[in-house]
């Protein structure tokens, strides 16, 4: 596999974005723009990503342009950072490869009433005790098992029926994206292997780049964001990050399955085996989509149980109930999805399957899906950078609906390859350099810890000036790291 | 060494070389094994598994055996490290041994999530075949 290299095709549109035109790569519908500045444009290097921009521009029906978030790295089909509108009026598709394996994968972020120096002395006692109560790494299962009935109920309907079994409250699902419940999900449709992978990992975290992290805010940046978000310099948070496991890998394979030939069926021309798609208003397509949607529905109920157990554990080391200790949700978003949105276009309101495949919705003030306590300033968009810097909650950007589809970064995007990481990390203790940076580090398996080193991520800082001085999501708070466990 | 690994930003790609084709698959499932557990070679082979798999094309068919052992992970805890593998067109019958995995001999590396098409590539090389796949992490 050769991808071209398209970096010598890019135009500047201004400092921050970056044109890929029409005609650079044969068959493109729309132009690619990705939004980056130089240096991390330079960083890209020979990434194949820019060549699955202009592929994602062939897919029939996108609208306005397929686009890339500054966290752009080379994906399957799409790249990782995404973003691409199909229009199911104009044979519009929806591709499995602009969703991802980890249907739903995500981050949530539970505020407390704690500030850093409540930790003193027993940070280590914490992340130790959520390590061991929290499950994470390979293969683990969870505390909550399932008949195949409840989870079907679960597939259908998300936190809201978690709510109702006691294990959310009303306010943990009015912060969830789409109140927890992606609507139309289709359980039916979910093959009977998905179920058994998912039997007994709702609840877990998982390996690869997934985790549960202790955090401080270390700068308010928006106070009037920050106080509708209840938000403070000072304050403990915890940031949960992971996504539909295996139930979302299964479902995302037997589509991909499913889809062999289908395309050709319908004349679609693919550059990526990996862009396999059908028609929105195909058999095909909607049957995917409400597979998807019940995968989707199943890993916010894993963020919310994942949720409980990291509320328990704070009880225990804290010895006091999580509501005395301020442990509410802030946000749940998701960043591998697609969703049915209504967008303007050329003065025109039309509805559109916006792919999101690393990348994080951000609506604006004022919109009607932000909750109504965040809607005078906007939907926060939580971002995640890596264990050793720092993380950041932004609000949904002015510019974000025009520019982007109502979308932003999610995340700071790998710089480093596992396999380079590991090797990054030989002869040197990536434990104890947390440890030194004052982050308790703790994973179940070391070589998780030496690919996930703060050096295999970009500067998230970077990142996200540049969705903020593109309007995409404006800076809110940065949260710097105190501890973390991985798979 | 008859298979390594390749780099991929976010994942991790194999690229698989063998005399023949059966071989070739037997290779792609040792590869796959030694991704997901530190060391496949203490696996023992106490139990084994029997595979029947057709597919379009011989890329289907190379991607339906990997997913197939992947779910046996996932879905019975079966680390499988020893295979037979048998070919007639793009039909697949193979038996796989190993054994579940037993978290005080075992240490788990990764997290495959799937087997992807991106990629995938399966062909005669000079002297004999080659495959390339890209496992998401």
């Amino acid at each position: 596999m050769e991808p071209p290299d398209l970096h010598a095709r890019l135009e500047p549109i201004d400092d921050v974005r970056w044109r890929i035109p029409r005609g650079a790569l044969p068959g493109m519908r729309v132009d690619g723009v990705v939004f980056a500045d130089e240096a991390l444009l330079a960083d890209l290097g020979d990434d194949p990503a820019l060549a699955q921009v202009a592929h994602v521009a062939t897919l029939p029906g996108i609208r306005g342009a397929s686009l890339a978030m500054p966290d752009i790295h080379w994906g399957y089909g799409f790249c990782i950072g995404g973003v691409a509108a199909t229009d199911p009026a104009d044979g519009g598709v929806v591709s499995p490869g602009g969703v991802g394996y980890d249907i739903n994968c995500g981050v949530r972020l539970l505020r407390t009433d704690l500030v850093e120096g409540d930790l003193r002395g027993r940070l280590e006692t914490l992340i130790e005790a959520l390590l061991a109560h929290v499950p994470a790494g390979v293969g683990r299962s969870g505390p909550f098992h399932f008949s195949r009935r409840e989870l079907e109920a679960l597939l259908a309907e998300g936190v809201p029926w978690l709510q109702r079994r006691g294990l959310a409250t009303d306010d943990d699902v009015a912060h969830c994206e789409s109140e927890g419940c992606i609507a139309d999900a289709r359980p039916d449709l979910v093959g009977d292997v998905a179920y058994e992978r998912g039997a007994d990992q709702c609840g877990t975290v998982g390996s690869g780049n997934h985790f549960v992290e202790v955090l401080v805010v270390d700068r308010i940046e928006d106070a009037a964001a920050a106080a509708a978000f209840g938000l403070e310099a000072g304050q403990v948070c915890v940031l949960i990050h992971s996504g539909s496991r295996g139930l979302g890998y299964q479902v995302c394979d037997d589509a991909l399955r499913a889809l062999r030939g289908v395309p050709e069926r319908y004349g679609i021309a693919l550059p990526d085996r990996q862009l396999a798609c059908a028609p929105i208003a195909s058999p095909e397509g909607a049957a995917y989509l409400g597979a998807m949607r019940a995968a989707a529905n199943y890993a916010f109920g894993n963020r919310q149980l994942l949720a409980v157990q990291v509320r328990e554990t704070f009880e225990r080391v804290f010895g006091a109930p999580w509501q005395r200790l301020g442990m509410t949700l802030l946000y749940d978003v998701a960043h591998n999805i697609a969703k049915m949105e209504r967008h303007t276009l050329d003065g025109a309101e039309v509805e559109l399957c916006v792919h999101r495949k690393g990348a994080t919705r951000a609506f604006p003030a004022g919109h009607p899906d932000v909750p109504d306590d965040y809607r005078s300033v906007g939907q926060p968009v939580i971002v995640p950078g890596d264990m050793g810097r720092a993380s950041w909650v932004l609000v949904g950007g002015p510019a974000a609906m025009e520019k982007s589809f109502g979308t932003s970064c999610h995340g700071a995007g790998r710089a480093l390859s596992r396999t380079a990481a590991v090797k990054a990390a030989k002869g040197r203790d990536v434990r104890a350099e947390l440890a030194a940076r004052g982050v308790v580090a703790r994973a179940t398996s070391r070589r998780g810890l030496d690919e996930e080193q703060p050096d295999a991520y970009k500067d998230v800082d970077r990142v996200v000036d540049v969705v903020h001085r593109a309007g995409l999501a404006l800076r809110v708070a940065r949260l710097r790291p105190l501890g973390v466990i991985k798979g | 060494m008859p298979w390594r690994t390749f780099d991929h930003t976010a994942d991790v790609g194999l690229r698989i070389e063998a005399p023949t084709r059966p071989a070739l698959f037997e290779e792609a499932g040792r590869a796959l094994a030694a991704l997901i557990v530190e060391d496949p070679d203490a696996v023992e082979a106490r139990e084994t598994l029997r595979f029947d798999l057709v597919a379009a094309d011989p890329e289907d068919l190379l991607f339906d055996w990997l997913q197939a052992l992947l779910v046996a992970f996932e879905v019975q805890g079966m680390l499988l490290t020893r295979f037979r593998v048998t070919l007639e067109g793009e039909r697949l019958r193979a038996e796989a041994s190993g054994e579940r995995v037993d978290r005080a001999r075992h240490r788990l590396a990764h997290e495959v999530k799937a087997i992807t098409y991106h990629g995938l590539s399966l062909r005669r090389a000079d002297d004999g075949w080659r495959a390339e796949v890209i496992v998401d992490i």
